[in-house]
């Protein structure tokens, strides 16, 4: 050994810049050191992850379902019937209500729409339900929408409907100029629709005036009148107007439908419960895996917490280094975790179940991991707080 | 020996109890222990007789029931909770009879590990970590992790590690309980160079009396009462 001479220190305590990147140092090591007790929390992440939006992306999917018509439609405001709860007719209303809108100030165009349930007539016997949309040519507001055979123009030939692909062996075998009996009254299918599938039966369109005489309203009636606005106009100033002239409507903006068709979803259907509880299970699992891994992985290393506790490290210290550990597991997992449901997402979809990842999903999923995660580490915190240096001499 | 005078150690009328009521247990009675800058003293004695206890509370990482110890300008008894890993810093090298050294890290983040807590930074911690294991010999070992090392390379370890940052006082608590005659009598020559060559006062608990004739003194402890305190004549 050299001679060297000694020096007293002086009284050094790094500043937290350099504490916080030492404990990183040790946490990342300590993890990657056990690969094993890692692989086990980071399934409890992954689980969590996965599951969670399965169940979250299923639920969003279905609430898309009911949504989509509304969402596609490209209707600014939607005039409906005052006892309107969802996107099914209550009763009709006076076509006046059309009139009345487009009359209106700001309103660029107004259309009616009929939307009811209705039976289509199997060739092998029976009937099947289908949602039924008259959608007035030649705008077409209210669909079809992703016509992938025929033409949504076809609609304007006599008798002529356009039905969706992924119905069609359950409708008895559709094809392009296959005739069927609707509600009593033998059609023509002009077109294909791909993926317009509600939560329910399949949507089917007709135009206007023959899907008016096919559901039996009268001409003076209409179910809901779809609105667009000239560019600039007020929303809420059309709806105001329209409203003042003919106070027996209720007039609602696109959100505001949406809003209330899934409000009317939640409050009617188990769906929101049933969804809701499974992603708070998954949370509760991945929570309970990742706090036990992390309080075992603390007593595995309870001597060498021990020791960085004797040599200077602070409480604060070693739960820098759990706090890093754990927000790593969530990073990791969630990362691993929305590869894999991403993936899985990708490979069962299909138009009749679409898990839904929004990216705002995505993200929250990753920052409800974080939280977790470092929820699940305060019991190895509390752990750490009870060690005593002096338990290195023993 | 040549240590200097300055008293660096000095400890009065230390009392440590464990327990309470009829559980209670008095590991030291009032014992009065100090040290010199630059000395090797070995603190002896059976096993239960108070010496850990006694080492764990110059070290600050034991309270003392009553009494008062002194290391450098500081009351360390009169410290708080928060304050002891600060003294520890600043005044206290470890070496442990186990080692303790993080099995995840290498040689030398396990040494830069203890400069990084004296507020080094990294690239500067690194350099004179691989610099403290060129001394004990292990330089060519700093990327190593502890279970790559036999027992007397990871001693050494904990000893560069022990001396990262330059702290005034060493405390070895059976130091070479875990290593064969040769690799001990290696670990003691090293300890007690960093007292002669490096000015440390070095504390150590041993039994190993073959390395009694390394001290300048030996305490020898029972019952938790200092019996003998001799100055070792050396050849």
């Amino acid at each position: 050994m050299s001679d060297l001479a000694f020096t007293a220190p002086k009284k050094a305590f790094a500043p937290a810049a350099i504490r916080w990147r030492t404990m990183i140092t040790i946490a990342w090591r300590m993890m990657f050191h056990n690969k094993l007790k890692m692989l086990g929390t980071l399934i409890g992440v992954v689980f969590a992850v996965v599951l969670s939006n399965q169940q979250a992306g299923t639920f969003m999917g279905l609430i898309k379902k009911n949504t989509m018509f509304v969402d596609y439609s490209g209707a600014d405001l939607w005039i409906v019937s005052p006892s309107t709860l969802t996107l099914q007719a209550t009763k009709p209303m006076g076509i006046s209500a059309l009139y009345t809108a487009r009359a209106t100030r700001g309103v660029a165009w107004a259309e009616p729409l009929l939307y009811a349930g209705a039976a289509i007539q199997l060739p092998a016997g029976g009937t099947e339900p289908i949602q039924f949309v008259g959608t007035s040519a030649p705008r077409f507001a209210g669909g079809p929408w992703n016509v992938v055979a025929g033409s949504r123009e076809s609609l304007m030939r006599p008798n002529t409907m356009i039905f969706e692909d992924s119905e069609r062996e359950r409708l008895g075998g559709l094809n392009l100029g296959s005739v069927r009996e609707v509600n009593g009254t033998k059609v023509q299918v002009g077109g294909i629709t791909w993926g317009l599938l509600p939560f329910g039966p399949s949507f089917a369109f007709a135009e206007y005036e023959l899907a008016r005489r096919m559901l039996r309203v009268d001409q003076d009636q209409t179910h809901f009148v779809l609105l667009g606005l000239e560019p600039g106009a007020d929303p809420e100033a059309v709806k105001k107007a329209i409203m003042s002239r003919a106070p027996e409507l209720k007039v609602v903006g696109r959100e505001e439908f949406r809003g209330m068709i899934i409000s009317f979803l939640l409050r009617r259907s188990p769906i929101g419960i049933t969804f809701g509880t499974s992603t708070v299970f998954a949370l509760i699992v991945g929570f309970v895996i990742v706090s036990l891994s992390m309080f075992s992985a603390v007593v595995d290393n309870i001597r060498e917490f021990g020791t960085l506790k004797a040599i200077g490290a602070t409480n604060g210290d070693l739960a820098k280094i759990v706090v890093t550990q754990s927000i790593t597991f969530a990073l990791m997992g969630s990362l691993l975790g929305l590869a894999a449901i991403t993936r899985i997402a990708a490979a069962i979809r299909s138009p009749k179940l679409a898990v839904q990842l929004p990216p705002q999903m995505l993200l929250g999923t990753t920052v409800v991991m974080i939280l977790m995660c470092v929820a699940a580490s305060s019991l190895a915190i509390l752990r750490l707080r009870k060690v005593e240096p002096g338990m290195v001499f023993r | 020996m040549s240590a200097s005078t300055k008293r660096v150690i000095d400890a009065r009328g230390v009392i440590k109890e464990y327990g309470d009521g009829s559980t209670k247990f008095r590991a030291l009675r009032g014992v009065d222990f100090h040290a010199h800058e630059g000395e090797f003293v070995i603190l002896s004695g059976p096993s239960g007789s108070g010496k850990t206890t006694l080492v764990s509370i110059l070290g600050c990482v034991l309270s003392a029931t009553s009494g008062q110890v002194r290391v450098l300008d500081e009351m360390i008894t009169s410290a708080t909770e928060a304050e002891l890993p600060k003294l520890r810093l600043a005044y206290i090298g470890f070496i442990f009879q186990g080692h303790n050294l993080i099995a995840s890290m290498t040689a030398q983040e396990n040494v830069a590990l203890m400069l990084a807590l004296r507020g080094w930074n990294h690239v500067d911690a690194q350099k004179e970590a691989a610099r403290l294991l060129s001394l004990v010999e292990l330089g060519d070992k700093v990327g190593s992790l502890p279970a790559d090392l036999s027992g007397g390379q990871r001693q050494r370890v904990s000893i560069a590690r022990c001396i990262a940052g330059n702290p005034p006082i060493v405390l070895a608590d059976e130091p070479t309980a875990s290593l064969d005659a040769q690799t001990g009598q290696l670990v003691t020559e090293v300890l007690h160079n960093l007292a002669k060559k490096r000015g440390h006062t070095v504390v150590t608990v041993t039994h190993d009396n073959r390395i009694y004739h390394f001290a300048d003194r030996i305490v020898h402890i029972e019952d938790g009462v200092i019996l003998d305190d001799k100055k070792e004549t050396h050849p």
